[in-house]
């Protein structure tokens, strides 16, 4: 099957000292079934590799003289790799995102640990994470993360002491079940 | 890790165990029972009984229903269960009262009321310890705290063994020599299993695991701790198990139950100095009506265990047991739970109203559920009172006795109508009482949060 490629040149954006990524996942995201990229940058962009490695590209990368590089990204042939959010994020064997909030509630007053958790999840966004450190395992918190569809992991630390909790934000359809 | 849902049942637990306790108060006001007749007699029984199984256990089991799993980390075995043990446990309770009324004459149908209640309330510690035995099971290894609890449970199942058996040989089922000689002198056992191992050292546990939450304080668990459980597990089995021996075996009880004592002292005393420590290491400096009404009942233990130190020495133990019992039961037990109670009905009926709707709308704090100042003087008055008819009872003073038993009902009446008015939200300030979607709560049943 021969592969046509779209070709995206960042190296105005990389010399006027701006960042080439986003254009780079944007031209991605609007390839068709078979297309390629041809990427044409200043350096040999390696950490694309492995991100557009994860998506089902294999690359091939020349250097085209001037300290430019060219980089021909063709579909694999192997399935897409699953992060993506094809997959339901409900399996809990996938990395979780970094936390976006982190609270630490080891001095306060059961239930107010509870109370700051809750109240944060409800402004938080689907996907993200809350990280939270306590005193004690939250017993009478995980019915209620459970019942407003939040998935959450859980562990005391190497100390023995704190409790570190992750909450990751579930989407009205997880509540629903 | 599914966490711990609210026990449908625990509010009914406590509001008849809160019934039984104002019954056995006005009882003791109204002259029935010790003093007024001999601390063996039918009357007191039914006294005693009322205070220790309707008040008392169905004060603990509904407590343990529901914090066990939050003990030990680990959802409750069953949530079918609890109603009918409650069932039974009450159900049991009145027959076992006929049955004492029967005993002394003041009952004349010859309706094998022993014989039943033995039945039905073996059926309902039976389900109880099965429920929490199965719990416990499944959560091993258990923490220090949880291992008081399972030492107090086995006493339960101790005391009730016993109990069945007086109840078999004075209901006329049975007429074994062994059973007929654990039943003439194995009364001790019976409350040392019951007031010593179920009650107290079940209460032990759950104190150091409710003191150390509500004080902020480090969760205790050293050499010190341990030596007060294993101190403590020996004095029961040595008490229990070498007593029905010796009973069985004609050996010498009072030296199983000197050693047993002193064994018993030693885990007081463990004991105490661990709550001394939660106390001094906490990190919440004002600390809540609740824990500073625990430390009033711990006094109250103390004061006792002195007090069978000096009798004991003085030689005059035997005379004052009633009095000693009376300030464990009324001073230390019945003061912890009712402090606790404050606490946990608040909690409870906080997390069964707000629990749902935390976050989406502004909620008030447990503490607003609850007016301190004006509970705390139904709780000076309790003490008061009940430590003056520990007074009246070592100085023989009947009549004082009794104004004083009437005092502790009045108490009790004012700080059941404060746990009323928490349970109702009536203190709540109306813009936060009823959010959309939050429900004013029954008052004995709790609607469980599905997840």
């Amino acid at each position: 099957m021969t592969t046509t490629f779209v070709e995206v040149d960042v190296r105005p954006i990389l010399r006027a000292g701006g960042e080439p990524f986003e254009k780079i996942m944007q031209a991605v995201d609007a390839l068709g079934p078979g297309e390629g990229l041809r990427l044409l940058a200043t350096f040999k962009p390696t950490p694309l590799f492995r991100v557009l490695g994860s998506r089902g590209f294999d690359h091939q990368a020349k250097e085209v003289g001037g300290g430019d590089w060219e980089v021909l990204f063709s579909p694999s042939g192997a399935p897409a790799d699953k992060v993506e959010p094809a997959k339901p994020a409900a399996t809990d064997d996938q990395p979780w995102p970094e936390a976006s909030q982190h609270l630490d509630n080891r001095d306060l007053d059961p239930p107010e640990p509870m109370v700051r958790i809750l109240t944060a999840t409800e402004t938080m966004a689907p996907g993200e994470v809350l990280s939270a450190l306590l005193c004690r395992e939250p017993m009478f918190l995980f019915p209620e993360l459970a019942k407003r569809g939040h998935a959450w992991r859980g562990g005391f630390e190497a100390d023995g002491t704190t409790y570190k909790v992750l909450i990751r934000i579930g989407t009205a359809a997880e509540a629903g079940k | 890790m599914p966490g711990v849902t609210l026990t449908r049942w625990t509010m009914a637990y406590f509001g008849l165990a809160l019934v039984a306790l104002v019954l056995a108060e006005l009882l003791m006001a109204f002259g029935f029972g010790y003093p007024a007749v001999p601390a063996e007699a039918a009357e007191t029984l039914v006294l005693v009984h009322v205070v220790a199984i309707g008040w008392l256990s169905l004060l603990l089991c509904g407590a343990l229903f529901q914090f066990v799993p939050v003990l030990v980390t680990h959802k409750l075995y069953s949530d079918t269960l609890p109603l009918p043990v409650l069932v039974s446990l009450v159900s049991g309770l009145v027959l076992l009262i006929v049955g004492f009324l029967q005993m002394g004459g003041r009952l004349a149908s010859a309706w094998p009321a022993f014989p039943a209640a033995a039945v039905l309330l073996s059926l309902g510690f039976g389900l109880a310890l099965w429920n929490l035995g199965r719990t416990l099971w499944a959560a091993r290894p258990l923490s220090l705290a949880a291992r008081f609890v399972v030492v107090g449970l086995c006493s339960l199942g101790a005391t009730v063994a016993l109990g069945v058996i007086f109840a078999l040989v004075l209901g006329g089922v049975t007429g074994h020599a062994h059973l007929i000689e654990l039943t003439a002198s194995g009364l001790p056992l019976h409350v040392i299993a019951g007031l010593g191992g179920w009650l107290t050292f079940s209460a032990m546990g759950v104190s150091y695991r409710l003191l150390a939450m509500f004080m902020l304080a480090p969760e205790l668990g050293g050499p010190r701790t341990r030596a007060a459980l294993y101190s403590g597990a020996a004095a029961l089995a040595v008490a229990i198990a070498g007593g029905v021996a010796a009973i069985c075996l004609e050996g010498s009880l009072t030296l199983i139950l000197s050693v047993a004592g002193l064994l018993g002292l030693g885990c007081c005393g463990l004991y105490g100095a661990d709550i001394v420590h939660l106390y001094r290491a906490r990190m919440r400096r004002a600390i809540e009506l609740n824990s500073r009404m625990a430390s009033w009942a711990l006094a109250s233990l103390a004061v006792a265990v002195a007090a069978i130190i000096v009798l004991l020495g003085a030689g005059v133990f035997t005379r004052y047991v009633p009095a000693v019992v009376f300030l464990i039961g009324f001073g230390w037990l019945s003061g912890l739970g009712l402090a606790k109670l404050y606490k946990i009905v608040a909690f409870l009926t906080w997390l069964e109203c707000y629990g749902p709707v935390l976050g989406k709308t502004p909620t008030p704090r447990v503490q607003d559920l609850a007016v301190q100042t004006r509970a705390v003087k139904w709780f000076a008055l309790y003490f008061l009172a009940v430590w003056c008819a520990t007074a009246a009872l070592f100085v023989d003073a009947p009549l004082a006795f009794r104004i004083c038993a009437g005092v502790m009902a009045l108490a009790s009446i004012g700080i059941i109508a404060e746990l009323v008015r928490i349970r109702r939200l009536v203190d709540v300030k109306t813009a936060l009482r009823l959010p959309p979607g939050v429900r004013l709560p029954r008052l004995l049943h709790c609607s469980v949060q599905h997840a």
